[in-house]
């Protein structure tokens, strides 16, 4: 298993605030699978992401990456792994303003050892002839293209997808996932997107359903659909 | 909506405390600084020349050579002058300090007593208040002047010695060495006998019908009887020259006697003539009758005549070859000669005799004009009036008003700079704010609020905090610790009375309005244009890209790039600190520069004093003592930006050994110092016109040369050319220097002067101006570190996304560092680089005119390692500021990227 997520968690605040967001999740992804985390708002898909991806502690349990635990680390430690092994993608893009698309790809180049050609990226993903531009000069697509380049530079073998979709209208929403498709496919990347909707689950080879900080039920998808075949998007 | 907004404020003031009581504090701190020194100078200078009019200050005075008769005192009286007798004598104390006594005031420039009472009687004595600071002396002590034992009865200052210098050429107050003693003027002619030098000057109040120039004339023109003049060195003087003036007269006449004995003579001759001429032909005729007669023996009857003798003789004598015939025609001819040759004298002595009378009248004449010249040209010499000083050209009297008059005009400029400086601090914390809730503005926007509304409601706390600033430091200032502690600084230096601080109206109102003003206005300014966006655009936070972000940095690494661009975004924050630096910097070197003048000062003192004596002369002896230096020293002025300072005049010659400058030879040509140099950019070549007041002279030198010389503000010329200008004669000198103490009559000194002195009083303004230059060193400093601190932080928290989101890429804590902070320290260094030598550039051009009033040179070269210093102090505070940063940036977590996605 390239990725073991084994009875975490994660609660906030104390007393009477107190709430337990995440009550034992227990998963396991391979390499190279692409998986949907899919649950309601509050379900607490978007904390557990946030645990694999350090960004947020783990009351207990334990998550494994290729091997390695994650539940303990030190803070260096998590920016070693956050570095050698993920990559973010996220709703609203984040991209630096004040950076052109190219040189908010450098960002993450610059601290990988082995990045991927940057010129290579922008044709896959379509940003040749946007690459000087900044973020406030581009629709939202190629915002989130450029997020995506960003992270796959550094060839990340998990990324972490928290809604890509989520701010983009349902074209845009093909588009991107279809690149998402294409780049798991080209580059071997396990993928963990969060999502709430129903119809990106249909392109992935593993769907978990959370509620209520449970997994309420998680399947291999056999009758996988292309991206550029998903409906209601 | 207003009000539903107002309810923010008190949490917005919570969730910002720290920044927000940083801010306040230093608005505060700046005000009371500026409250403080604004109203010590507004006490001073309105109390000081208050008290001075209350106290009768003079309009001016002037000193004699022997005091006025009565009547001319009151001839000058009656025509519009109120005259004061001021007659003082210095005695010199056991300490050798020197207390200058003076007798009672009725009428002008009466003492005011701050302790005991004024002196009433025999036996007692109120002194300076600064003297007495500095000597320990208490009511009730006794002191001992001119061997007289005196008790001090009252501790308090006089107006025209509000800085009390005892010469007005001295550079700098020293109490411990002078200072003033009032006794009642029985007392004082007690005091002052004959073997006293005493200084006849007389204080003047005019009224409307008398004008200073007037007046001048007036006492130029008053009748002065020398011979009265009972001092046997001023005796001495006037010997001399009228020994001079008999010398010249006695020449005269004994050539005006000789001319008349040699025409008496000359008459006497020609009279004689007459007879010997008529006696020389009365012979002729006879021996010519003798010759007619021996010839008519011979036969001959021609008669001889004077004129046919001698052709007939010698006819004769050819005919006969009568040798008795050319015998007689040879004395015939000796005799007539004689008669033509004492025809010629006689003619010639009534020639002479009447060329001897023209002669004799040319040089009566001459006698009777040369008498009145010399009764004219000595009269002039030795008027009566040796000195003429108007009020305003005296730096004694209104001296600490002058003196703050610059403090004030700084301090309100620098409190407005200050707040512009502070409200564009706070201006950065309210656009980033502005920003941060552009959304929550735009969705205000959608629900109908007016930009108005909005505008109000974000410079509400900037307004809040600079009022309260200003209120705080107002109360700060008005209280113990602010005005009364600023005036301290003035009742250390100069002798003014003890004044109760004032409370202007306008200080109220420039504390208190004008803060929350500058921060409306700025804040407003700043804000307005942020909050011009449309609806949309806010609740998107849509970004434009101006021209900042255009600037081509392709080829550039990604570290210089991300930097580039993230300096470029925070560049606002990065001006308001280099502005910052620059305020900082402008108050630091006002600090540094008054140190450095004052340090200049004492260093060049001992360097350029090369005498250990040097004695100025009232009376200077007919030769100079061995083992001295003769020099020649007059005292001008010179009228800079309206304030006049003495500039002394040194005449020397080439040899002098204590002076290494070269004189110019020529009436008009001057060697300046450095100092003077300095003080009012002169160069060489240029023409420096000096003003001499008792003559109302001007004299124009051309600058000949600039010799390194500081100690005060002096100018050289050659002792010959110096003392033809000034009209004394060729061994003229009224300065000795020496390297050992000379052996010289008291009477004659005007004042003795010793190194250690000069060294000691060079030391005073390093002293007297150290509270004043570390409290600018120290508060530009606090500035710094605090608007450094609060504008590094406000770009961290404005970058603290971005470092979140690159933290969340994995980049580890040094290399956030060198992405969001290591940019700034390029920023630093380059504000530095320029802001250091500008904020030097432009004090030096302003620093002159805040001493303008101070005799010495403005020399305000820094060592370069200075410069050196003040960046690495610079960098020293922004690395220490970034450590703290280092904490804060390590401490951002990528949790923060998702608190703003939620």
């Amino acid at each position: 298993m390239y990725l073991e997520i084994k009875d975490v968690k994660k609660s906030y605040g104390k007393d009477s605030s107190h709430i337990q967001v995440l009550k034992g999740i227990s998963a396991d992804i391979e390499k190279g699978q692409m998986c949907v985390i899919q649950g309601t708002s509050g379900s607490g898909k978007s904390t557990l992401l946030n645990c694999i991806g350090g960004l947020d502690t783990m009351d207990s349990g334990s998550v494994k990456v290729d091997g390695k635990e994650i539940f303990g680390l030190r803070p260096d430690e998590i920016a070693d792994y956050r570095r050698e092994k993920l990559g973010f993608i996220f709703q609203f893009y984040n991209l630096v303003p004040n950076l052109t698309v190219r040189e908010n790809i450098e960002v993450c180049e610059y601290i990988s050892e082995n990045p991927l050609d940057i010129d290579e990226l922008l044709d896959v993903l379509g940003l040749t002839e946007h690459q000087n531009k900044f973020p406030s000069q581009l629709s939202g697509g190629q915002q989130q293209r450029c997020a995506i380049a960003r992270a796959l530079v550094k060839n990340p073998a998990l990324l972490l997808c928290d809604e890509p979709t989520g701010a983009l209208d349902s074209k845009t929403s093909r588009d991107i996932l279809i690149l998402l498709e294409k780049i798991n496919a080209k580059y071997n990347t396990t993928m963990l997107i969060v999502t709430h909707n129903n119809s990106i689950k249909n392109m992935v080879h593993k769907v978990i359903i959370v509620k209520d900080g449970l997994i309420k039920k998680d399947y291999i998808n056999e009758n996988r659909v292309p991206a550029a075949e998903l409906e209601d998007l | 909506m207003k009000r539903v907004l107002r309810k923010r404020l008190p949490r917005d003031i919570k969730e910002n405390f720290p920044r927000y009581l940083a801010l306040y504090l230093m608005i505060a701190v700046a005000m009371y600084l500026i409250i403080s020194i604004v109203g010590a100078a507004d006490t001073i200078i309105n109390g000081t020349v208050s008290k001075a009019n209350a106290n009768l200050v003079e309009d001016g005075h002037f000193t004699t050579f022997i005091p006025l008769e009565a009547y001319q005192e009151e001839l000058l009286t009656n025509s519009g002058a109120i005259v004061e007798r001021m007659f003082s004598a210095d005695a010199e104390m056991p300490d050798g300090s020197v207390l200058r006594v003076f007798g009672e005031r009725k009428t002008i420039n009466l003492p005011h007593i701050d302790k005991g009472e004024k002196a009433d009687n025999m036996g007692e004595a109120v002194l300076e208040k600064r003297y007495v600071e500095t000597h320990g002396i208490s009511v009730g002590d006794t002191i001992e002047l001119f061997g007289k034992n005196l008790t001090v009865t009252g501790i308090g200052c006089v107006p025209e010695y509000d800085m009390p210098l005892a010469e007005t050429s001295d550079m700098v107050v020293d109490s411990s060495l002078f200072g003033i003693a009032i006794v009642t003027d029985e007392q004082y002619n007690e005091l002052v006998n004959d073997d006293v030098t005493e200084n006849y000057c007389y204080a003047y109040r005019l009224n409307n019908s008398l004008t200073h120039n007037e007046l001048k004339e007036m006492i130029k023109e008053l009748d002065f009887d020398y011979n009265k003049v009972s001092n046997i060195y001023f005796r001495e003087m006037i010997d001399n020259i009228l020994s001079d003036k008999e010398k010249l007269q006695d020449g005269i006449n004994e050539i005006y006697d000789g001319s008349k004995e040699l025409t008496e003579g000359l008459s006497e001759l020609e009279s004689a003539g007459d007879s010997i001429q008529s006696g020389t032909d009365e012979v002729f005729s006879l021996y010519l009758s003798q010759v007619n007669s021996v010839i008519s023996q011979m036969g001959f009857t021609e008669t001889l005549t004077k004129d046919n003798y001698s052709e007939i003789l010698d006819n004769y004598a050819a005919m006969t070859g009568s040798e008795e015939i050319a015998a007689l025609k040879k004395a015939l001819d000796g005799l007539k000669a004689y008669t033509d040759g004492i025809k010629e004298y006689t003619d010639g002595a009534g020639n002479a005799y009447n060329g001897s009378k023209e002669l004799s009248d040319g040089i009566s004449e001459l006698k009777s004009e040369t008498d009145e010249f010399l009764d004219e040209v000595f009269e002039l010499d030795i008027a009566n009036l040796t000195e003429f000083t108007e009020a305003q050209n005296d730096p004694r009297i209104y001296a600490a008003a002058n003196d703050l008059i610059t403090n004030k005009k700084i301090g309100l400029l620098a409190g407005v700079v200050i707040m512009i400086l502070f409200t564009y601090v706070i201006s950065v914390f309210v656009i980033h704010k502005v920003q941060s809730e552009s959304s929550i503005i735009g969705t205000l926007y959608a629900l109908g609020a007016k930009k108005s509304d909005l505008i109000s409601h974000y410079i509400t706390i900037p307004t809040i905090i600079s009022l309260a600033g200003g209120i705080t430091g107002l109360l700060l200032g008005f209280s113990e610790i602010g005005i009364p502690i600023q005036m301290k600084d003035t009742y250390n230096y100069f002798s003014v009375p003890h004044l109760e601080p004032s409370k202007p109206l306008y200080l109220m109102i420039y504390a208190v309005i004008m803060p929350p003003v500058v921060s409306m206005l700025v804040n407003r300014l700043v804000i307005s244009k942020k909050l011009s966006k449309s609806a949309l655009s806010l609740i998107r936070n849509e970004q434009t890209t101006d021209i900042r972000g255009r600037i081509n940095i392709r080829k550039l690494s990604f570290i210089n790039k991300f930097r580039i661009r993230q300096t470029l975004r925070e560049i606002r924050t990065g001006l308001t600190v280099i502005f910052a630096m620059l305020v900082c910097l402008l108050i630091f070197m006002l600090g540094m520069n008054c140190y450095t003048v004052c340090n200049n000062i004492r260093n060049d003192n001992v360097e350029y004093t090369k005498y250990e004596y040097m004695y100025t002369l009232k009376y200077p002896a007919e030769n100079p003592p061995e083992n001295s230096e003769p020099c020649y020293i007059e005292s001008l002025s010179k009228t800079n930006m309206g304030f006049t300072v003495d500039i002394t005049v040194i005449g020397i010659d080439d040899t002098n050994r204590y002076y290494d400058t070269i004189p110019v030879k020529g009436r008009n040509k001057l060697v300046i110092s450095t100092s003077a140099a300095q003080k009012y950019s002169l160069k060489k070549g240029d023409t420096f016109v000096l003003t001499d007041n008792a003559e109302d002279m001007s004299y124009a030198f051309e600058v000949a040369d600039i010799s390194p010389y500081s100690a005060g503000l002096a100018v050289f010329m050659d002792i010959d050319s110096m003392r033809e200008l000034f009209g004394q004669e060729d061994d003229y000198y009224n300065m000795l220097l020496s390297e050992e103490a000379l052996d010289i009559e008291s009477g004659r000194i005007y004042s003795v002067t010793e190194k250690s002195e000069i060294i000691r009083s060079s030391g005073i303004f390093v002293n007297q101006m150290r509270g004043m230059y570390t409290m600018l060193i120290s508060l530009s400093a606090v500035i710094f570190c605090a608007v450094m601190y609060l504008m590094l932080n406000v770009m961290t928290d404005r970058a603290s996304f971005g470092i979140s989101l690159v933290k969340i890429f994995g980049f580890r804590n040094k290399e956030v560092k060198k992405l969001y902070l290591s940019g700034n320290t390029f920023i630093i260094a380059i504000g530095a680089l320029i802001t250091i030598p500008l904020s030097k550039l432009i004090m030096n051009t302003l620093f002159p005119s805040f001493v303008a009033n101070t005799a010495c040179g403005v020399n305000l070269k820094f060592p370069t390692y200075l410069y050196a210093m003040i960046f690495a102090a610079i960098m020293l505070i922004y690395f220490a500021v970034n450590s703290v940063l280092t904490i804060k940036l390590n401490k951002i977590t990528p949790a923060q990227v998702l608190k703003n996605r939620e």
